[in-house]
């Protein structure tokens, strides 16, 4: 393969002006075959071959022409190149006559390298295979059998009919002109193919550099529906008739040619090309040797051909290229179509009264299915049958047609050149014939090398003078018997010119035949005529053949006189012509594939899978890498590697390659996506355990968003940010201090939970939790986002000022800030991917304008910000005065806040003494209260000192216990703080509760004051009495405030309670006074009725009571009555 | 709106007109329009401040509404600020010192400093120290639920940047007086006492519409803050329009020969010793104002940035100026 791209790309940058020169030693090469074989006579189908291959060629276009030549040039150099090696490994003990220098003038595969004699050594080792084989005379190795049998064999592949012919008297220059023609009908066949692959080149080159619609699909696939249904309506008729022998005959296979490419394995090479030009190409590195791998290729193909039978010689070669060719025939579905089936009578009633013999191609796989084809001839005369009958029938010249018919002639002309000439025979005939012509060759062997063969090289040469610089060229190369191999162009030049100079083959064949005639008579011995008359069939057949010949240049007139100006329109969409050919049956099936997948113009679910194939993947490996190179010299740091491994894989590829069917290798890639699907990863795969259980991969794909991702990323401005809202939440601290202090200034009563103590907790951003997520990209999730962002918002609400936010404002402007972000992000895609414009100097450099980006980043970012309303004074003013100088501003207020609580607190502490709360104590310490704030200024505020209290009780500090002060700042401070209490002043030991007085030990008391408790715990019925102290709250008494003087002046006050029921009290004794004054009434009967007026004023009228009539009803119903 | 009859400024806006730098007398229309302008200004801040109002629940506006109004602003802010400041000194000064300071009462605009370098010496500074400050409401001190008076030994930064603003102006009235004779200088300061509302709080409140925009009886503050930012208003549309007859001018300059190239070169003598300054000859015509106006309220993108790639159209408020 590799070769091929070599000698393509070169051939195809060869300056034109080489062409002449090289066209010479091509060209004769060409054209001798027929001369030879026309000559024969009897070699018509040979002839037919020759012909048509001339025509063909000379039918061909310039270009195709062109790139052969090119083609065998650089084959040439390379060879040449080789050439030296190969002298190297010259085999002694085989004919030393043949140099490697021979080889390198047939122009053979690109790696042609192996001389003759390798190929004959292989030859050797195959013909013994083909014995053991057969399974006739084993052990036949002397040179001269080889010989033989390799002339046979050449000839059976060249031109069957040769060695047979009555003409080949003399065998060993035969064998040797028939070795000349075997290549020379092999070059030929190989250049046709070449030829095509030249095309399918130009076209797969193209497929990287344009885009080709789909449009045409649909087409395809109706059109390869319809050859799929012949095919199988020709399958259908012929499955009666049984395959043709075990299949196992890979009888003729001995390869003769030097290189393996050429090596003649039949029709199939032209399936396993591909493998042998590859192996060809890289055979250095292959470690086995051209038997082995004959062998083993011959192996390969063993079973492979439908065609192959056991009994037929010939048969799958010449079946499988005749099938290929029907193929691909049929697959030229613009015009092949009205081709494809029998023409009816519906649609020509008449036709059958002008055509005799109908045929299409449908017919024609059908004959060919039935093995009715015994040559290449009968095969060829049936196609050009159809074409024949077409023009025929439709004689308009501007039939349609006629024209469809005319290109396929055309392309029917350039496909048989790949038929090898070959004749079915049965095997037995055949051997027999190869035992025959073996003795001959032993016979004749002496001869063969030197007596025959100089005079005709002399001869020869004198009769072409013109061409002596060419031929003294040639002959330098190469030495010794073999010249004559070059020296036949030389004849031969005369022949092509007259070709060039009229394109009427009916005098071209005369002239060769002139020409040929003396050659032939002078060297040709009578045959041994045992196959006359097989040879006399073939000779009748090569008489219609040279009529069909005729009829073909007639055709070929009319395609010079029709196509030409039909193909100018065409020309220019050559390339697309040679596409849509090329491709036809690949799109064919894609667009099947994918039409599978609907129904009804919707997704068939049920539809079958699409499946990658090896093959589809490899081609499309290989298309990627075939356009790497390119890419890798314009920088790109990824291809290197991919580079590498893609050679590392091709080792591993390659043998597979050939042995599975690549037809559909003309697709581009973008035609076949599923190909270039990556491998799925491991963890996505679909595993299950031994019990039948899902096998989870997620473990290993898991990612865990990174830490942080969702807070606030540390800078300067948010250090700043933050540390402006902790110092507002410091200086709010001191603001509900101040609050409390102001409030107790001014209310006259404090309750318990009434100042909360405020306590604001520093912001922490609480991370999001950890989130794990199964691939690389950003982490979605609408809602974590929003809520983060709605953090945020709430952050720079505060850091405004705001201590708290309603949920609904924070809603409100988030859903702002995320409709801003939008069209943030929205402009700036849009500047992002704003046209390029081209680069206004230098970008010429190229020939071709370099393009730039329209904006740079940074004017990107300008202009979105500037669309978006965003200034960047406004940003800068923000981070400047609404953050940076906030901070001082805070920082001041701050400053003021605690001056201010202290001036409140006292009004005379010097502020430089405050602490470090603003306070002037330290924070939740009873430094004010315990009045030992002053011992720092040494100060004994309270003269405990003086009195000497520390030493006498041993305290650490003098500050007054807090439970001894009884006033208001106290009882703020313990509901503030409760826990503070116990922290100091729990110096002494609280005594004993007092013993409560009781009636039991009322005699322990002062004698004066025991009447007093009596009538305490009378009136408490007789209940121990409570202290003052445990009372609740409201029943308490307050205590007495002592004035300076020492004297209480104002009686004591009851508690609220006992004031209130003291009023209640005085109130209804003056009602019951007045009542008593109103009605006079007992008042024993006062109490009850009240009360009972009280409990059951409802039910007493509702439902009566009996029982409780007879107690109370009497004064009750008294009461209403008396009043 | 006939201009003759609702034209009740006029020699107001002439006088400031002076003072922000026209020199030549204008047109009547051109006063007229201005004035229309400056009231359809002062309705809208008042419509503005009315629903401010009525957004925190009270019914009449407040000073504080004025100000948020012009926040964008921070140069007019901070001279706001220090008119009001000045406003203050000088009304504590009037109480102390009972005999009424001209010098203090000049300054209708943005002259307060010059009022109190005219003031006398002594008491002034003193007093000037412990001006009120007028702090906004989205200012610090309003982050916290206690107010603090300030102390006094604390130096505002913003103050700079306001004598900044103001240190401009005045710069550029120092040069227009600078060779003023002393009849000349006695016009200019007289112009520079043209106010909206000193005096004439009552014209004012009629031509503002208030009471019918807005609660009838307004703040004395307000009156004084609205005075200010009506001179502000004037001043800025002149200076626009000055520009825009600068560059008008201008291109008559360098393209007049061609435009109207005959008359033009006809007309044109060489200018003789007693003509008057030629900025003088023609004075600022309507369309210039008309332009400065188009120009002063071309829109910001800020205001139409969220209505970016959705299709609502977006509507435009008038800016004030």
């Amino acid at each position: 393969m590799n070769g091929y791209h070599i000698s393509h790309s070169s051939s195809r940058n060869f300056p034109h002006g080489a062409r002449p020169s090289s066209a010479h030693p091509f060209n004769p090469g060409r054209l001798r075959t027929p001369n030879i074989t026309d000559s024969d006579m009897g070699g018509a189908a040979t002839g037919n071959n020759g012909g048509v291959s001339a025509e063909g060629v000379a039918q061909d276009d310039a270009r195709v022409l062109q790139f052969r030549e090119h083609y065998l040039q650089s084959e040439r150099r390379l060879a040449a190149l080789f050439a030296d090696k190969d002298a190297l490994s010259d085999d002694p003990k085989a004919d030393s006559h043949q140099t490697s220098g021979n080889s390198t003038q047939n122009a053979t595969a690109p790696s042609s390298a192996p001389p003759k004699k390798p190929a004959r050594t292989i030859d050797e080792d195959d013909y013994g295979d083909e014995d053991d084989e057969d399974g006739a005379e084993p052990g036949q190795t002397s040179p001269l059998q080889q010989k033989s049998a390799l002339a046979a064999s050449g000839r059976g592949f060249a031109s069957p009919a040769a060695p047979l012919s009555p003409f080949n008297h003399k065998p060993p220059l035969h064998r040797l002109s028939s070795i000349d023609q075997a290549k020379h009908s092999d070059d030929v066949r190989r250049q046709a193919e070449e030829s095509k692959e030249a095309l399918e080149e130009a076209a797969k080159r193209s497929f990287h550099t344009l885009f080709y619609t789909l449009e045409n699909d649909r087409v395809a696939m109706l059109e390869q529906q319809r050859i799929d249904e012949l095919d199988r309506q020709v399958e259908a008729e012929t499955s009666g008739q049984e395959p043709n022998g075990t299949g196992n005959a890979a009888v003729v296979a001995a390869p003769q040619q030097g290189s393996l490419s050429t090596a003649n394995l039949g029709a199939s090479s032209l399936m396993l090309k591909h493998l042998l030009a590859r192996v060809d190409g890289q055979r250095h590195k292959v470690h086995a040797n051209d038997t082995q791998l004959r062998r083993l290729i011959s192996e390969v193909r063993k079973n492979r051909s439908k065609w192959a039978s056991e009994d037929k010689v010939n048969q799958e070669e010449l079946y499988e290229a005749a099938e290929k060719v029907l193929q691909e025939l049929k697959a030229m579905t613009e015009n092949s179509l009205p081709f494809l089936n029998k023409v009816s009578k519906r649609e020509a009633p008449d036709y059958y009264n002008f055509i005799k013999n109908p045929m299409d191609i449908g017919s024609m796989m059908k004959k060919l299915k039935g093995f009715q084809y015994k040559s290449k001839k009968d095969f060829v005369d049936d196609l050009h049958l159809i074409w024949t009958n077409c023009l025929k029938y439709n004689t308009d010249p501007q039939h349609p047609l006629r024209k469809k018919a005319l290109v396929m002639q055309k392309h029917t002309d350039r496909l048989v050149i790949l038929i090898p000439d070959l004749v079915v025979r049965d095997r037995a005939e055949v051997e027999a014939e190869e035992r025959r012509n073996a003795s001959l060759d032993a016979d004749l062997d002496g001869i063969e090398d030197s007596e025959d063969e100089e005079p005709i090289m002399a001869s020869r040469g004198r009769k072409a003078p013109s061409k002596t610089g060419k031929k003294g060229n040639a002959t330098t190369a190469r030495k010794g018997p073999n010249t004559i191999s070059e020296d036949t162009p030389v004849p031969d030049v005369k022949p092509q010119v007259l070709n060039m100079a009229s394109n009427n083959s009916l005098r071209n064949n005369y002239l060769r035949a002139d020409s040929d005639a003396p050659m032939e008579n002078g060297f040709s011995t009578p045959p041994p005529g045992t196959l006359t008359p097989l040879m006399n069939g073939v000779i009748v057949n090569g008489a219609g053949g040279s009529q069909a010949d005729a009829s073909e240049g007639e055709g070929m007139g009319n395609i010079n006189d029709l196509a030409v100006p039909t193909e100018e329109p065409e020309l220019d969409d050559q390339v697309y012509q040679t596409w849509k050919q090329l491709t036809k049956k690949a799109r064919a099936s894609i667009a099947q594939d994918r039409n599978r997948m609907f129904r009804n113009d919707r997704i068939n679910p049920e539809g079958p899978a699409l499946l990658r194939s090896k093959a589809g993947m490899r081609r499309w490996m290989r298309q990627q890498k075939k356009n790497l190179p390119q890419e890798e010299s314009s920088s790109d740091p990824a291809t290197p590697e991919t580079g590498k491994d893609a050679a590392q894989a091709v080792p591993g590829e390659t043998l597979a390659e050939g042995m599975e069917e690549e037809d559909d290798t003309l697709l581009p890639d973008y035609y076949d996506p599923l190909s270039g699907i990556p491998e799925i990863p491991e963890r996505l795969s679909w595993e299950e355990d031994a019990n039948g259980n899902v096998v989870m991969h997620n473990e290993e794909c898991l990612r865990m968003i990174p830490k942080g991702h969702f807070s606030m990323p540390q800078s300067i401005l948010t250090q700043k940010m933050e540390a402006n809202m902790r110092q507002m939440q410091e200086t709010r601290k001191i603001c509900a201090k101040i609050g409390v202090v102001k409030q107790m200034q001014l209310q006259a009563q404090m309750y318990s939970n009434q100042f909360q103590k405020y306590d604001p907790q520093p912001f922490i951003e609480v991370p999001a939790p950890p989130i794990v997520v199964s691939d690389d990209g950003p982490f979605m999730a609408p809602y974590v986002c929003r809520a983060t962002l709605q953090r945020a918002v709430g952050k720079i609400f505060y850091h405004a000022g705001y201590e708290e936010t309603q949920p609904a404002a924070l809603e409100a402007v988030t859903d702002v800030a995320i409709q801003f972000f939008h069209g943030l992000v929205q402009s700036l895609n849009l500047y992002n991917e704003s046209c390029k414009v081209k680069t206004p100097a230098d970008g010429l450099v190229k020939g071709e304008p370099a393009y730039q980006r329209r904006f740079s980043y940074e004017e990107t970012i300008l202009h979105t910000l500037d669309e978006n309303g965003v200034e960047l004074d406004a940003l800068e003013s923000y981070v400047k005065d609404d953050v940076d100088r906030l901070g001082g501003k805070l920082g001041v207020m701050h400053e003021r806040m605690r001056s201010h609580l202290a001036d409140l607190l006292r009004p005379a502490l010097d502020p430089n003494q405050t602490g470090p709360d603003g306070v002037g104590f330290n924070d939740q310490s009873e430094q004010f209260v315990g009045g030992d704030f002053a011992e720092d200024i040494g100060e004994d505020y309270f003269g405990f000192k003086e009195l000497g209290l520390m030493e006498e009780f041993g305290l650490s500090s003098l500050s007054v216990p807090l439970h001894l002060l009884q006033n208001r700042m106290y009882n703020a401070h313990q509901s503030q703080n409760i826990s503070a209490i116990a922290v100091s002043g729990t110096i002494m030991e609280p005594s004993a509760p007092f013993e409560p007085v009781t009636i039991e030990n009322i005699g322990n008391e002062i004698g004066i004051v025991q009447q007093f408790f009596l009538n305490k715990l009378s009136v408490n019925n007789e209940n121990p009495l409570i202290e003052d102290e445990d009372l609740p709250v409201k029943q308490r008494f307050p205590k007495p405030r002592l004035p300076p003087t020492g004297k209480i002046t104002s009686p004591r006050k009851r508690p609220i309670r006992e004031q209130q029921q003291m009023a209640k009290k005085k109130r209804k004794l003056e009602e019951g006074k007045e009542e008593v004054n109103g009605v006079i009434r007992q008042p024993g009967f006062v109490k009850p009725t009240g009360k009972l007026s009280l409990d059951v004023p409802t039910s007493k009228e509702n439902v009566p009571d009996p029982e409780k009539g007879v107690d109370d009803d009497a004064p009750g119903m008294m009461s209403p009555e008396s009043m | 709106m006939s201009s003759e009859k609702t034209a009740k400024y006029r020699t107001e806006i002439q006088q400031m007109m002076f003072v922000s730098g026209e020199t030549a007398e204008p047109a009547p229309d051109t006063t007229t329009l201005v004035e229309q302008i400056v009231q359809q200004q002062v309705m809208e801040m008042l419509r503005d401040c009315t629903a401010l109002a009525t957004r925190r629940g009270n019914r009449s506006i407040s000073t504080d509404d004025l100000m948020m109004l012009i926040r964008h602003d921070k140069p007019k802010l901070a001279r706001l600020r220090h008119f009001l400041q000045w406003k203050d000194v000088r009304k504590n000064v009037k109480e102390t010192e009972n005999p009424p300071e001209a010098g203090a009462d000049v300054a209708g605009g943005d002259d307060a400093l010059g009022a109190a370098v005219a003031g006398p010496a002594g008491p002034v500074p003193a007093k000037a120290n412990k001006k009120a400050r007028v702090d906004l409401v989205w200012d610090v001190p309003s982050f916290f639920s206690e107010q603090v008076p300030a102390r006094d030994d604390e130096e505002d930064e913003e103050e700079e940047e306001m004598n900044h603003a103001t240190l401009e102006r005045l710069k550029y009235a120092d040069e227009r007086t600078k060779d003023m004779s002393r009849e000349d200088y006695m016009h200019w300061s007289e112009c520079r006492q043209a106010s909206f509302t000193f005096r004439k709080g009552k014209r004012f409140r009629e031509w503002a519409g208030f009471g019918v925009i807005t609660d009838a009886k307004p703040n004395d503050d307000i009156i004084d803050i609205l005075g200010f930012l009506t001179f502000e208003i004037v001043q800025t549309l002149t200076e626009e329009a000055l520009k825009v007859k600068a560059a008008e001018e201008m291109w008559k300059k360098r393209n007049g020969q061609d435009g109207k190239g005959g008359k033009n070169t006809k007309r044109k003598r060489e200018p003789g010793l007693f003509d008057w300054p030629e900025e003088e000859r023609e004075p600022v015509q309507p369309n210039h104002i008309r332009e400065g106006f188009r120009r002063l309220q071309r829109p910001h993108n800020k205001g139409r940035a969220l209505s970016n790639f959705s299709r609502q159209s977006h509507r435009r408020a008038l800016r004030l100026i």
